[in-house]
C-alpha cells in the first residue's frame, strides 16, 4: 500500500478535480430541418452546455440560382422569379426590378400605376411583418398571437389576390406600368381596364382593421412580462456594426439608425406622403420586435393617404411590344420589409439583362450571425434569430 | 347487490377493481382534458377546433387520434438505448398513476389513505422526472438530451418549492393524510386558501414547471429543441408521454384542490350529500385550475431556463420559507 | 429607340444635356477623395479606382466620407464569348469588373466602386477589414467568378457544395437545362398580334 504523504494526496485530489471537471463541447447542428430556422438555414455551433460559441451558418440550401438565370430570360419573364426571392413580400420585390428597368428605358410611368404600386408595396410590407409577428411570439412560445396576426394577413392577402390574381407570386407588373386588370368602375358600366371595383373603398376598411389589430396585438404580446424579459437587452445590435455588415431595414432601424429609402430614394412616390420613420433605442430584440410593429400602422396610414390620393389616369405608359432595354447601367435600391432590396441592372440593349446582380437584404442581414450569436444561450438563440425575420429565400436567391 | 359489494372485501378483488377503475380513468380523464385544451384554445384563438370527428363539435377527435397513434410504426432509433428508451414512458405514466392512489374523491372514496398521503404524492411526482430524464438520455438525441437535462434542472429546482408551499397546508392541518386535510377544512369550515394564498400561488406555479407546461416547458420547447426529450418517440410511445401530461395536470390540480380548496367539500353541504356529490365538487374545482392551465399555456410564452432557475431559487423559495414561518408561528401564537 | 449612353465622360450628363445631375456633386466628393473616375449612369454614381488602391480607396471612404453602409459586392464576367445568355453587341476588354456599393446612413447616397480585374489571375485584397460584410459577399464572388480574394479569414464556397466544380456566373459556364431543352418562354419574344389599345378612362378616382 503507498504511503499517502502531502504530495501524493495532493495529486491525487487534483486527479480527481480534474476528472470530474473534465466537460466536453458538443456540436449542435440547428438545421436545416428545425421548427425554428425559417426553411432551410443550418447553424453548426459549439455548444457547452447552454451556451453557444462559434456558430457557423451554412446557407445555400435553396440557392435557386436566379442572377444566372436572369441572364437567359427576358425583362418580362424575370419578374416571375424575382418574385419569388422574398416570398412573404413576394410583391414588394417586382418593384425596384421594374424601376431599374424604366430607368433604362427611360419610361415615365403613370401616376396611378406609381400609386397602385406603393399600395400594393406597403400592403404586402402589411402582410410581411405581420408574418413576423405571428411568428416571433411562438418562437418565444406563445402560440396565440399567431392567429391573431394571420388573421388580419389573410385579410390582406385576399385583397392583394382580387387585384394581382396571386397571395403569394402576384407577379403584377408590367415595365411601364401594372397589368391592366379587367375590371368594371362604380360610374359606368363600360368595361375599363382598372382596379377592381371596390378593391380601394375595401382596402380602406381593411387598413381601419389592421390598425385595430395591431393594438390587439401590442396589448396581448407587448404587456407580457416573460416577453419582456426574453427580449430586452438580448442580441444587441449596434449602429456601427449593423452598418458594417450591410444589416438595412427595421432590423437597423431597432440600432437607432432614422434611415429608411422611402425617405430618400424615388423609386415610389413617398415623398407625397406622410409617415414616419420607426427606430429603435437599444436594438435588442423587443425593439427590431417593435419596429415592425409599429410600421404596420406607417404603412397602413400610407394606403389610406394613397387611397385617398389616387389619381385617375392610365395604369401603362406606351411601351413597345418587344421589350428591349437599352444599352445602361443602374442600380435601384428600395425599402422592402426585410430590408434593403436592390438590383443593379446591365443591359446591353438586348431582351434580357447582360448581368442582374440581386442585392436581397436577408443575406446581408444574417451575415452577422456569427457575430451576435458569439456566447448566447440556445434559447436566446432562437429568440435573437427570429427577431432578424430573415426568409430563405432571400438569403440564397 | 350485497353479494358484490362483500366480493370486493376480498383484498385481491378489491385491487383488481382499483386497477381497473384507474386504468379506465386515466385515459377518460386526459382524453376529456385534452379535448378541452384543444376547444378551449380554438376559441382563444378564433378557431373552431376539432369539428367534423364523431359528428359534433368533433368530441371523438382524440379518441381518433389515440387510435392513429397505436397505428403509428414504433420507431427506436438505432443508437438508442433500447431497454431505457423502452421504459422511460411507461415510468412516467406509472409515476401518474401512482398519484391516483392518494386523492380523495369524497368522505372514505379513496383508493389508500396513507397516513402520510401528501408526503407520498411529493415523493412519487419526482418519479416521472426520472422518467424523463431516462428519454432523454436514451434517446442517442442531442436535442432529446438537452431537453432531459433541462427537465432534470427544472424539476430538481422546482420540487422545493412545492414542497415547502404544502408545509403551509400541513402545519394548519397538523396531519400528512390527504383525507385528514380536507377533514381538517371541513371541521376548520374555510378551505385554507384564505390563509394560504400565498403557498397556493407558489403551488400552482411549481406544478406547472413540474409539469412542463408553458410558461415552463423549456424541457420540450419546440421552437428550440425540436420537441426536447419526446423527440425520437412515436406512435403509442409517445401516446404514453401525452397521456401522462394531460393525467398529470389532473392529479396536480387535484392536489391542489385537496390541500388548499377544500377538496371534495364545499361549505353549507351536509355530509350526506358530500357521500355522493363528492367526486363531482372535487372535478369541478380540478378542472376550475386545469382551465387556468389551459388558459396560461395557450397566453404566455415560455422562460428561459436560467429566467426559470432564479424565478425558483431567488423568489419562490424565500417565499415559501417566509410563508412557513408565518404559518408556524401563528399556529402557535393562537 | 435604343439611346445607348457611350462610355466614359458623356455618360455624365448623356440623359439631360447641359443640365447638372443633382448626384455630380456628390460623385465628384467621392472621386476626389478616392482618387477614381466618377461616372453617372441613370442616377447611379460608380467610381472606377485601380485595384491596387481597392483597400485604401474604402478604407477613404468610410472613414472620411461617412459611407459607413456596405450594401453589396459582386462582379461582371465582362466577355466577347457567351455559353448562356445574349452576346455582347460590341467587342469589350475581357475582364472582371468587381463592384461594391458603398452608402451612407443618412442622404441615401449610394457609390458603386469598380475596379477592373484581369481574368488570367483574378487576384483582389479582401474588404473584411474595413467592412465585415464583405465576408459572405466575397465568398459568394469566389465561387460564382473564381475570384481570388487575398487575405480572406474563410475563402470557401457558400452557397454551392464543397465539392461543385465550376464558377457558375462566368459567361463562359453553360446552364446546362438550357442545352438539353432550348427555353419555351423564348417565343414570349416574338412580337404579340396587335390587339385594341386598353381604355385609358378611370372613373373610379
Amino acid at each position: 500500500m503507498t504511503t499517502l504523504d502531502a504530495d501524493t494526496v495532493r495529486h491525487l485530489s487534483e486527479a480527481q478535480v480534474s476528472v470530474e471537471l473534465q466537460t466536453e463541447d458538443m456540436t449542435l447542428n440547428i438545421g436545416p430541418q428545425h421548427p425554428s430556422t425559417h426553411g432551410v438555414l443550418r447553424l453548426v455551433a459549439r455548444v457547452n452546455g447552454e451556451q453557444a460559441y462559434d456558430v457557423k451558418p451554412v446557407i445555400g440550401y435553396m440557392h435557386r440560382g436566379y442572377e444566372k438565370l436572369s441572364e437567359v430570360r427576358t425583362y418580362p419573364q424575370i419578374t416571375t422569379i424575382v418574385n419569388r426571392i422574398d416570398w412573404v413580400s413576394g410583391y414588394a420585390n417586382e418593384v425596384p426590378f421594374i424601376v431599374a428597368a424604366e430607368k433604362l428605358m427611360e419610361i415615365e410611368v403613370p401616376e396611378r400605376a406609381q400609386y397602385i404600386r406603393l399600395i400594393l408595396t406597403e400592403m404586402a410590407r402589411i402582410s410581411s411583418h405581420l408574418v413576423f409577428n405571428a411568428s416571433y411570439p411562438l418562437e418565444l412560445g406563445a402560440a396565440t398571437p399567431l392567429f391573431f396576426a394571420l388573421r388580419e394577413r389573410e385579410r390582406i392577402l385576399d385583397l392583394l389576390e382580387s387585384v394581382t390574381g396571386g397571395r403569394f407570386h402576384p407577379n403584377f407588373n408590367r415595365i411601364g406600368g401594372v397589368k391592366p386588370a379587367y375590371g368594371s368602375g362604380s360610374t359606368t358600366r363600360k368595361q375599363v381596364q382598372d382596379l377592381p371595383a371596390g378593391f380601394l373603398a375595401e382596402t380602406r376598411n381593411a387598413m381601419d382593421q389592421v390598425a385595430i389589430a395591431v393594438d390587439e396585438l401590442e396589448n396581448l404580446v407587448a404587456g407580457n412580462e416573460i416577453i419582456l424579459a426574453r427580449t430586452k437587452g438580448i442580441g444587441i445590435l449596434p449602429p456601427e456594426v449593423a452598418a458594417a455588415y450591410g444589416v438595412s431595414g427595421p432590423n437597423l432601424r431597432a440600432s437607432g439608425v432614422p434611415f429608411d429609402l422611402r425617405k430618400t430614394q424615388d423609386y415610389l412616390p413617398y415623398d407625397k406622403f406622410d409617415f414616419d420613420v420607426i427606430t429603435g433605442e437599444n436594438g435588442d430584440c423587443w425593439d427590431r420586435w417593435y419596429v415592425r410593429l409599429a410600421e404596420i400602422r406607417e404603412s397602413a396610414k400610407l394606403v389610406q393617404q394613397a387611397i385617398d390620393s389616387i389619381p385617375s389616369g392610365p395604369l401603362q405608359a406606351k411601351v413597345p411590344k418587344v421589350i428591349k432595354v437599352p444599352k445602361g447601367e443602374t442600380y435601384v435600391r428600395a425599402e422592402n420589409p426585410k430590408g434593403e432590396m436592390g438590383y443593379y441592372l446591365v443591359s446591353d440593349g438586348g431582351s434580357g439583362p447582360y448581368r442582374l446582380k440581386i442585392r436581397s437584404a436577408s443575406f446581408s442581414n444574417i451575415s452577422m450571425l456569427p457575430w451576435i450569436l458569439e456566447g448566447a444561450l440556445v434559447p436566446d438563440i432562437i429568440a435573437i434569430m427570429g427577431s432578424l425575420d430573415f426568409v430563405l429565400g432571400d438569403v440564397d436567391r | 347487490m350485497d353479494a358484490i359489494l362483500d366480493l370486493f372485501d376480498n383484498f385481491w378483488v378489491s385491487l383488481g377493481g382499483k386497477l381497473l377503475l384507474v386504468a379506465l380513468m386515466i385515459p377518460l380523464i386526459g382524453m376529456v382534458i385534452g379535448f378541452a385544451e384543444m376547444k378551449l384554445s380554438a376559441k382563444m384563438q378564433y378557431r373552431v377546433g376539432p369539428y367534423f370527428a364523431g359528428g359534433r363539435w368533433g368530441w371523438a377527435q382524440l379518441i381518433a387520434d389515440g387510435v392513429k397513434f397505436f397505428q403509428k410504426e414504433d420507431i427506436i432509433p438505432t443508437d438508442a438505448d433500447r431497454p431505457v428508451f423502452k421504459a422511460a414512458p411507461i415510468l412516467v405514466l406509472v409515476g401518474t398513476v401512482a398519484l391516483f392512489v392518494v386523492i380523495p374523491f369524497g368522505p372514505g372514496l379513496i383508493f389508500n389513505d396513507l397516513d402520510v398521503g401528501i408526503f407520498y404524492a411529493l415523493a412519487i411526482s419526482s418519479l416521472s422526472t426520472i422518467g424523463v430524464l431516462m428519454a432523454g438520455w436514451s434517446s442517442a438525441n442531442k436535442y432529446s438530451l438537452m431537453g432531459g437535462l433541462r427537465a432534470a434542472g427544472q424539476l430538481i429546482a422546482y420540487e422545493l418549492p412545492l414542497v415547502l408551499a404544502v408545509v403551509g397546508s400541513v402545519i394548519l392541518a397538523g396531519t400528512m393524510s390527504m383525507q385528514g386535510i380536507v377533514q381538517a377544512q371541513i371541521d376548520a369550515g374555510y378551505p385554507y386558501i384564505v390563509f394560504q394564498l400565498v403557498g397556493f400561488v407558489i403551488f400552482m406555479i411549481a406544478a406547472l414547471a413540474e409539469l412542463t407546461r408553458i410558461p415552463f416547458d423549456m424541457p420540450i420547447a419546440e421552437s428550440e429543441l425540436v420537441m426536447g426529450y419526446v423527440t425520437e418517440y412515436s406512435g403509442f410511445r409517445f401516446l404514453f408521454f401525452f397521456l401522462a401530461e394531460f393525467a398529470n395536470m389532473f392529479t396536480m390540480s387535484a392536489i391542489a384542490v385537496t390541500l388548499f380548496l377544500g377538496g371534495y367539500w364545499l361549505p353549507g353541504v351536509p355530509q350526506d350529500v358530500l357521500e355522493w356529490a363528492g367526486p363531482f365538487i372535487l372535478m369541478g374545482k380540478v378542472f376550475l385550475l386545469v382551465f387556468a392551465m389551459i388558459w396560461f399555456r395557450w397566453t404566455f410564452p415560455r422562460f428561459r431556463e436560467d429566467q426559470l432557475q432564479s424565478l425558483a431559487w431567488k423568489i419562490l423559495v424565500p417565499i415559501a420559507i417566509l410563508n412557513i414561518i408565518v404559518t408556524a408561528t401563528l399556529k402557535v401564537v393562537f | 429607340m435604343t439611346q445607348s449612353p457611350s462610355e466614359g465622360e458623356a455618360a455624365a450628363s448623356a440623359p439631360e444635356e447641359a443640365e447638372v445631375h443633382p448626384l455630380q456633386e456628390f460623385a465628384d466628393r467621392v472621386a476626389a477623395a478616392v482618387g477614381g473616375d466618377a461616372e453617372i449612369q441613370f442616377d447611379t454614381v460608380k467610381v472606377k479606382v485601380p485595384a491596387d488602391q481597392w483597400v485604401d480607396a474604402h478604407q477613404t471612404a468610410r472613414d472620411d466620407l461617412d459611407l459607413v453602409f456596405f450594401s453589396w459586392l459582386s462582379a461582371i464576367d465582362w466577355a466577347n464569348e457567351v455559353e448562356a445568355g445574349d452576346p455582347l453587341s460590341e467587342e469589350v476588354d475581357e475582364r472582371f469588373e468587381v463592384m461594391s456599393a458603398l452608402s451612407d446612413l443618412t442622404d441615401g447616397n449610394l457609390v458603386v466602386m469598380s475596379t477592373d480585374l484581369d481574368k488570367e489571375e483574378a487576384s483582389l485584397a479582401t474588404l473584411t477589414s474595413v467592412y465585415a460584410g464583405a465576408n459572405w459577399h466575397e465568398r459568394e464572388a469566389y465561387e460564382m467568378f473564381g475570384i481570388d480574394f487575398a487575405g480572406h479569414p474563410q475563402l470557401e464556397h457558400l452557397y454551392l457544395p464543397d465539392s461543385f466544380a465550376g464558377n457558375p456566373l462566368l459567361k463562359s459556364y453553360p446552364l446546362l437545362s438550357r442545352e438539353v431543352k432550348p427555353w419555351p418562354g423564348t417565343v414570349d419574344v416574338e412580337a404579340m398580334p396587335e390587339k385594341d389599345e386598353p381604355t385609358t378612362e378611370n372613373p373610379e378616382s
